[in-house]
């Protein structure tokens, strides 16, 4: 009850792959104990090939959607261009700090490919918008320490588009059945310079 | 809007007096040092960012700019380093500008202090700065509620102990740069070693009177991970799939009509 | 100096001391019960605020024990006996520890237990339940009743009232002159006897389930996947079960076993099978 972070439950993960990212989350919302929504998405687009995994506090996961997708179309407006995930994890950071001392309850995680050159790109953050770069893989949500484990044994530099669906699915869906709070159905998103393909998984239901 | 928002801070101490616990922000951890030889100065940092127990980021960098010849080692809050850093570089450049000099080392820690002391610690920013300016080198270090020290030799974060351990085992007056550099690589290895709160590798990042400053990302890397033994990739198909959508990316080409081309009613 | 002299030559005017033996004896001279093993309990006045303050993940997730519980368990009479059905799902906070626990203990060959609350208190005095019923069995030359045996174990977490132990049980059975009998009896002392239990965190999607199907009349194969339906609605829902349903049927020959249904598979069986389940997309 305590934890604010994990009322509601939730899963989200990011991986690199050669020339391609994935990024997947679980589909459950819950008020604890009780399981209320199996389709509560926790992975956002913005623009075509730029995405914002959030997990933590529903309230705050939905609040800062609309949030980034307020100031993203903005910036869109002003630049005539969409924006970089770059641009965006630099924007989810400032957006963050504003609230240091009263911070949203939810642990962000940015995955994208650059619009010009399609350069992979994947980052998390904690509350208050410490940015985490890194090369490999990013975690976060209530089986985050179950994924670590995961995505440390499974994953591997320069895997295609394919191979990193099975590794980032089978990442998620073995840390999610170790956590009680996560789970109830998944979805993947594949993103290669010329497609985004996105796949909801079949997962068990307890 | 520029600054703070507390709009959560009233909401977010209500749900702390009601028992909900406050969030875990990512630090540091963090072995720093900072050393000075005759002409210039050397600072150092491990990589290791932690979330509780959690290493969150095996590489993080902990060296910040503040101006293209002062630079600044963090510890404590990831976040409050990162960006009182990043505020303080933004406004030491203006002020650089509009003075038409080159900022001084003083210049920015004096920045550092009273923004730090207006936040009475609640910024949890601990800092060793250092740079060269047109007074010479030099080696600061910043702590969160805003009090400074000078020395010629300084380590801060978990790892201090450790790392003052070597400092002050094998500083001299008369160390020569590489010296200095060694010097503070292996004060950082000890607290990569021996503090649990340290890891990874060391970066370091050289100031000398005269010269640019360098910075050598990963000047050591004691912990590199061995290749696996074994592949774990999972034939095409392990995972059941209950549907799949595609979105095909096009190039989008915009042409821009000039205005002469355009049809304009001129009737009514 | 008078003072420090006093502290170590007489022991009884230390508080913590004499609140230590004051625990310890009144707890040495409470022999109402010489069947049952003594335990140790923490030397303070408050065990029950002292557990949950170290054991309480709900109050505080930063506590350092986390007892291992939430659970859904059912059983229930009907024309042709007894149905016994439990998830097999073990939490530790929201850390899942095992999809794989046995949740019931069988006593004897007529007698069952069913596990819910701390995993440790209802191994252990469930095990000691069974051991309890041989010697009855010994001494008497007869086997024991549902009720007595029931008795026994309420007996016992009587005792113990207070003291921090958590348990909800049913023991289940079938005996000449009882017919099939269930007894609920948990921690607090509670002892009922009835014809339908669901017991833990997920009791309440289990009732939901089998309130709206159950009749006396079902047939054995009928109570028995209605028994696997309700634990399989409650796996669903409640984030503390799942991992697999075991069952059991009990009739005047003693229990059978009715297998371990992994919820994985069952769920998307049923979910074709009934048509139900159609929050879930698949």
């Amino acid at each position: 009850m305590s934890d604010p972070f994990s009322i509601n439950g939730g899963s989200a993960v990011a991986m690199v792959g050669k020339d391609c990212i994935a990024i997947a989350s679980d589909l459950r919302l819950g008020n604890q104990s009780l399981g209320v929504s199996n389709n509560f998405e926790k992975i956002f687009g913005f623009g075509d090939k730029c995405f914002l995994g959030l997990t933590g506090l529903a309230t705050d996961v939905l609040t800062l959607k609309e949030t980034f997708r307020f100031k993203t179309n903005l910036y869109k407006l002003r630049e005539e261009r969409s924006i970089e995930p770059e641009t965006l994890a630099n924007l989810v950071s400032s957006t963050l700090y504003e609230r240091r001392f009263g911070p949203y309850f939810v642990s962000p995680i940015v995955a994208g490919l650059g619009h010009k050159d399609n350069k992979p790109f994947i980052c998390g953050f904690d509350s208050i918008g410490c940015i985490d770069f890194a090369k490999d893989f990013i975690v976060s949500g209530t089986a985050s320490d179950q994924l670590y484990g995961m995505c440390e044994s499974l994953y591997e530099p320069d895997l295609e588009p394919e191979q990193l669906f099975e590794t980032i699915s089978q990442a998620l869906l073995n840390a999610v059945d170790r956590d009680a709070l996560s789970g109830w159905g998944a979805v993947v998103y594949i993103v290669t310079k010329d497609k985004v393909v996105k796949r909801v998984l079949k997962t068990r239901q307890d | 809007m520029a600054g703070l928002n507390f709009e959560n801070y009233q909401r977010n101490s209500y749900l702390s007096t009601k028992g909900f616990a406050t969030p875990r922000a990512t630090s540091t951890g963090t072995t720093i040092v900072g050393c000075k030889f005759p002409g210039g100065v050397v600072i150092a940092a491990d990589t290791r960012a932690t979330s509780g127990p959690i290493v969150a980021d095996k590489n993080c960098e902990k060296l910040h700019r503040l101006a293209p010849k002062i630079w600044c080692a963090g510890a404590g809050t990831a976040a409050d380093t990162e960006m009182v850093t990043q505020l303080i570089a933004s406004n030491l450049e203006l002020h650089a500008l509009s003075q038409n000099r080159e900022p001084r080392v003083i210049t920015a820690l004096t920045m550092l202090k009273q923004h730090l002391f207006k936040y009475q610690g609640h910024l949890g920013a601990y800092l060793i700065c250092a740079g060269v300016d047109p007074t010479g080198a030099h080696l600061l270090s910043v702590q969160a509620h805003g009090s400074t020290d000078i020395g010629k030799y300084q380590s801060l974060g978990s790892g201090s102990l450790a790392a003052m351990a070597v400092l002050e085992t094998n500083f001299r007056e008369d160390l020569t740069k590489e010296e200095a550099i060694k010097l503070c690589a292996d004060a950082i290895e000890a607290g990569i070693w021996n503090d649990l709160g340290s890891g990874s590798n060391v970066d370091v990042c050289v100031m000398e009177v005269g010269k640019d400053a360098e910075l050598y990302r990963n000047y050591l890397t004691p912990n590199v991970r061995s290749q696996k033994a074994r592949s774990y990739k999972f034939a095409p198909g392990t995972t059941a799939i209950l549907r799949e959508s595609v979105r095909d990316i096009l190039d989008v080409e915009e042409t821009v009509v000039s205005f002469d081309q355009m049809e304009v009613d001129t009737e009514a | 100096m008078n003072t420090i002299s006093q502290r170590f030559t007489h022991a009884n005017t230390n508080d913590v001391a004499n609140e230590i033996n004051t625990v310890h004896d009144s707890l040495s001279h409470k022999q109402t019960l010489e069947l049952a093993p003594s335990i140790s309990v923490p030397p303070i006045s408050q065990p029950t605020d002292f557990l949950r303050a170290h054991t309480d993940d709900a109050s505080n997730p930063d506590c350092k024990i986390k007892i291992a519980h939430g659970t859904t368990t059912l059983a229930f009479r009907f024309q042709g006996g007894i149905i016994v059905a439990v998830d097999s799902r073990a939490t530790a906070g929201n850390w899942i520890a095992s999809q794989t626990v046995n949740k019931v203990i069988r006593i004897n060959p007529f007698l069952l237990g069913t596990m819910a609350g701390g995993a440790a208190d209802c191994q252990y005095w469930e095990t000691w339940l069974g051991t309890q019923c041989r010697l009855h069995e010994l001494r008497e030359k007869e086997r024991i009743s549902v009720a007595a045996a029931s008795k026994i174990l309420s007996n016992l977490v009587y005792e113990y009232k207070g003291m921090g132990l958590s348990m909800g049980t049913m023991v289940c059975g079938h005996t000449k002159k009882e017919g099939p009998a269930i007894y609920y009896v948990d921690s607090d002392g509670t002892r009922l006897k009835g014809d339908l239990f669901c017991v833990g965190s997920g009791q309440t999607f289990a009732y939901g389930v089998l309130d709206s199907e159950y009749k006396w009349d079902l047939t054995v194969e009928e109570a028995l996947y209605l028994g696997k339906r309700s634990i399989l609605a409650a796996t669903h829902r409640d984030a503390y079960s799942g991992g697999s349903i075991n069952l059991y049927h009990i009739n005047e020959q003693g229990w059978t076993y009715h297998g371990n249904h992994n919820v994985g598979d069952v769920f998307w069986d049923i979910r074709d099978q009934e048509q139900s389940f159609v929050n879930v997309d698949g």
